[in-house]
């Protein structure tokens, strides 16, 4: 099976080859071209130029129906579901069972919930085909992606960043059934930016830097470091090289907090912590146990049913975005797409969303473009943002880019305490260690950073505390060596029935 | 040891929720026939007592989130049921009879309630396929006028009824490659489309018959005498003889646009498109060309219902003569939260108060405005969502853009 792609706009003369019964994986910093070049495989783009080759006969993929028709299935990234509809329906949309021999196309519905039933069987994916999809976890969702596409008999398949919306635990079964998939002589794309991974699950990799493939390697001899230095093109430092902290007087204080969630049910229930000057402190745990209303609480965005948050000694409880601004609060929102940025909005006016109120950007509430300007060109070189000028729309950026301007404005507000929330979610090596350069340096610096992650390992390289939250209230607090296995049973809930927890 | 207190717990109650909402339901349900015939109370104090009390208890149910539904409808009827005891206890109690003889009030009800069916359909379709369709009214229109032009120039009150759709389909036609071709605010593109029929209509109708207006003797869609049923006691007045063939085909179009809707492919297809029309394409459905077929046909129910309004019922056209009733059949589907089922309890409620607020202007001229205003404070209600949150279909209103 070979495929081959001409010049896209976002892929140069690729070259990239599928073996039944193999995972391939495709590596490459964010806005390299993966995404680019899958969706010409799925017929969402057209290429320029180049052939693809199915069963080595040449085929032409002008739309996802013809990519079904060649048994090509997707796993997109954002999944593509209809939320309000079951499992079973959202397998079977676009090839339901009809009842033979009625007219009208009436819906068998017995058939399809039994063929989404033995589907599922098979593979060990564990679904209940009458569950909403909008009521399943993410992990569920992205079960039923994999069986869409086993449901229309794909035999390649392509996983796109699969892995990125996952728990750990989630991640394992995936493994699994990717091996067992490949087992049954399906071919797999397996784009992911963790090193790690692809190099646990991966039969080969290709790399893909600036839309141009930088080579195909086997994973059998391969190690992160060589695989690192392929995407980014030069040497990555894996180990964080920091100082140990010298935290001083505390600036953030939360005590007994309570927070709702968006369904009215109590999300935060009691948590009380403390940041000081000079020390990044992790709030680790499953993702859903509170962490973004706790974020919310803090950075003055939802109000607090009870409980008490101050900074530098000042109440700021419930007052809102703007006293959490005035008090010296920075916020690294953890969806930088829909709060972290004004994706329409010009890099410039991006970087302005913090200051705009005051001089130099604004006199007597009239804006000074000029201001602007000066401070975009400052900002955009400082902060190595690439992709555009100071004119260019916040949505021409890829994710990493979007990422280091968000960071530049909240770092540049000067703020006393950094809250940053998942603030390398999505990125690629080069991006996360640049971010994580940045908040030591703003710990060095004698700030306060307030670390929200999912990634265990971030957590443990990063901190110098570590905080777990679980349903909603701070369950243990670990130092930096703590290992993987101690947080995991924390986050879990383990450290409770362990016993651990002391009468504050 | 110290106690901590845990804010969000509730105490469950001795009595269920729910038992309470539908308990408040029933004692406004009596509120509201205790004044009426056959009971008919001649003083009005039982019924203020019970609608308050009903309205008491909605009011605790109301706190509930699972109950809102529920706690509004008794609050709604209770409330309601104030006024109506008064008024009636004040009249004579040969008016009150006369009023709500309800073979009568039945059989009027059903004839304000039919075009409002062929509306909410048309809509239920539209939106459910992603397209906000405000031009209903207009499509309504539509069929007004060429539902009496096909039955005068064909003499048929068939060919009336195919002409009436067509006429409105293409309206909806044109809202459809406004919304979906160019990407036209679907709102504007509706009343635009509203405009145009009021505008397209008046022309024609003056045009073809002047200052005459339409004549006389046209064959009208006819009413149907149901064998058996026309010589039962109540039942007979009331829908066994004199009901309209297309109130018996608006009522049949219920289960059957339901039935198409979450039981065929197509009606899956047609639902996932106006949900997520990204994800339908990614499996290869065809978002446009779904939402064209689906807004045309709209057009045509809409249309249908016009021409039950001018050719079945009135026999006759008059300028701008939907006076409203496409609005009010949008608000049955929001009412009905797009289901043809629920749409079709909106329009019933809808349509029996309008039946009521005209019978009784005979003797009540304010009574009558306030049933008159019921559907819109009812939609009011449904909307601001204290009778349960209705859900529109996620991509309603959104422009579809391959990307």
């Amino acid at each position: 099976m070979t495929k081959r792609f001409g010049p896209v706009v976002a892929n140069d003369r690729v070259d990239f080859d599928l073996r039944a019964g193999e995972v391939h994986a495709l590596l490459g910093e964010n806005g390299a071209g993966k995404s680019t070049l899958m969706s010409v495989l799925y017929g969402l783009y057209s290429p320029t130029a180049g052939e693809i080759h199915v069963d080595g006969k040449p085929v032409r993929i002008n739309s996802p129906s013809d990519a079904i028709a060649l048994g090509i299935g997707m796993v997109h990234q954002h999944f593509m579901f209809i939320p309000v509809m079951t499992i079973a329906e959202n397998i079977v949309l676009g090839s339901e069972p009809v009842r033979s021999g009625l007219p009208l196309g009436i819906l068998d519905r017995g058939t399809a919930r039994r063929r989404v039933r033995e589907l599922s069987d098979r593979y060990g994916l564990a679904i209940d085909p009458d569950a909403r999809i909008e009521d399943v976890s993410v992990g569920m969702q992205q079960r039923v992606e994999i069986l869409r596409a086993l449901y229309r008999n794909a035999r390649i398949l392509v996983l796109d960043e699969p892995t990125a919306v996952l728990t750990a635990q989630e991640i394992t079964e995936l493994m699994t059934v990717i091996r067992r998939l490949k087992e049954d002589g399906t071919a797999i794309i397996f784009i992911s930016h963790k090193l790690g991974e692809v190099l646990e699950v991966a039969d080969r990799v290709t790399v893909l830097r600036r839309g141009r493939s930088m080579g195909t390697v086997p994973c059998a001899g391969a190690t992160e470091q060589s695989l690192a230095r392929m995407v980014v093109g030069r040497d990555v430092i894996f180990r964080l090289d920091k100082q140990a902290a010298t935290p001083g007087e505390p600036i953030l204080e939360v005590s007994d907090l309570h927070v709702m969630d968006d369904r009215g049910l109590e999300a935060v229930r009691g948590a009380t912590l403390s940041v000081r000057a000079g020390e990044i402190v992790a709030l680790a745990g499953v993702d859903g146990n509170g962490q973004t209303e706790l974020v919310e609480a803090i950075t003055g965005i939802r109000h607090p049913a009870a409980g008490r948050i101050t900074v530098d000694g000042t109440d700021i409880t419930g007052r809102g975005v703007r006293a959490a601004d005035s008090a010296g609060i920075a916020h690294i929102a953890q969806d930088r797409r829909r709060v972290g940025l004004v994706l329409p909005f010009t890099l410039a006016e991006n970087l302005g969303l913090r200051g705009y109120r005051k001089p130099p950007l604004s006199r007597f509430g009239w804006l000074n473009p000029k201001a602007f300007t000066a401070l975009a060109g400052r900002l955009l070189s400082a902060f190595d943002v690439r992709g555009g000028d100071a004119d260019a729309p916040a949505a021409a950026l890829s994710g990493g880019n979007q990422q280091k301007l968000c960071i530049a404005r909240e770092i540049d507000s000067d703020p006393r305490l950094l809250v940053a929330h998942q603030p390398t979610r999505g990125l690629d090596v080069g991006a996360i260690e640049f971010v994580h350069g940045r908040l030591i340096e703003q710990r060095d610096a004698g700030k306060g950073v307030l670390l929200v992650s999912l990634e265990s390992e971030e957590v443990r390289s990063l901190a110098d505390r570590i905080l777990v939250i679980y349903e909603g209230r701070i369950v243990a607090e670990f130092p930096p060596d703590a290992t993987e296995e101690q947080l995991g049973i924390a986050m879990t809930g383990g450290a409770l029935t362990a016993g651990t927890v002391t009468a504050a | 040891m110290t106690v901590t207190a845990t804010p969000s717990t509730v105490r469950s109650p001795a009595i269920p929720i729910q038992r309470i909402g539908l308990g408040a339901t029933v004692l406004a349900g009596i509120a509201w026939i205790l004044t009426l015939p056959p009971i008919m109370v001649r003083t009005a104090v039982p019924s203020i007592v019970l609608g308050i009390v009903a309205a008491a208890l909605g009011t605790a149910v109301l706190r509930d989130p699972k109950h809102r539904r529920l706690g509004g409808l008794a609050v709604g009827l209770g409330l309601i049921a104030i006024p109506l005891a008064l008024a009636m206890a004040n009249q004579s109690a040969a008016n009150v009879r006369e009023v709500f003889t309800w073979s009568a009030v039945i059989a009027s009800g059903l004839t304000f309630t039919t075009p409002l069916i062929f509306g909410a359909l048309g809509g239920i379709i539209s939106e459910r396929s992603g397209v906000v369709n405000i031009g209903l009214e207009g499509m309504m229109l539509m069929g007004c006028y060429f539902g009496i032009f096909g039955a005068d120039v064909c003499h048929s009150w068939l060919l009336g009824i195919v002409i009436g759709a067509a006429a409105g389909g293409l309206l909806g036609l044109v809202h459809a490659y406004f919304s979906l071709h160019l990407r036209a605010n679907q709102v504007v593109s509706g009343t635009a489309i509203n405009l145009l029929a009021v505008g397209l209509t008046g022309y024609f109708f003056i045009a073809q018959y002047g200052d005459n207006g339409t004549p006389g003797t046209l064959p009208q869609v006819p009413n149907v005498s149901v064998p058996l049923l026309n010589h039962i006691a109540f039942v007979g007045p009331a829908i066994g003889a004199g009901t309209n063939v297309l109130t018996w085909v608006g009522l049949l179009l219920v289960p059957v646009v339901w039935w198409f809707l979450f039981r065929t492919r197509a009606g899956l297809r047609l639902r996932a498109i106006g949900e997520q029309p990204l994800a339908a394409s990614t499996v290869g459905l065809k978002v446009i060309a779904t939402r064209y077929v689906a807004v045309t046909v709209s057009g045509m129910l809409a249309a249908v219902g016009g021409v039950y309004l001018s050719d079945g019922f009135d026999g006759s056209f008059n300028f701008d003569m939907t006076d409203g009733r496409g609005f009010i059949a949008l608000a049955a589907v929001i009412f009905g939260k797009w289901n043809p089922v629920g749409a079709l309890g909106a329009t019933i409620l809808f349509g029996f108060s309008s039946a009521l607020a005209y019978r009784l202007q005979t003797f009540s001229q304010t009574l009558g405005t306030l049933f008159q205003a019921l559907p819109y404070v009812l939609t009011l209600i449904a909307v601001a969502g204290l009778i349960g949150r209705s859900r529109a279909p996620a991509a309603a209103g959104i422009p579809y853009v391959k990307e």
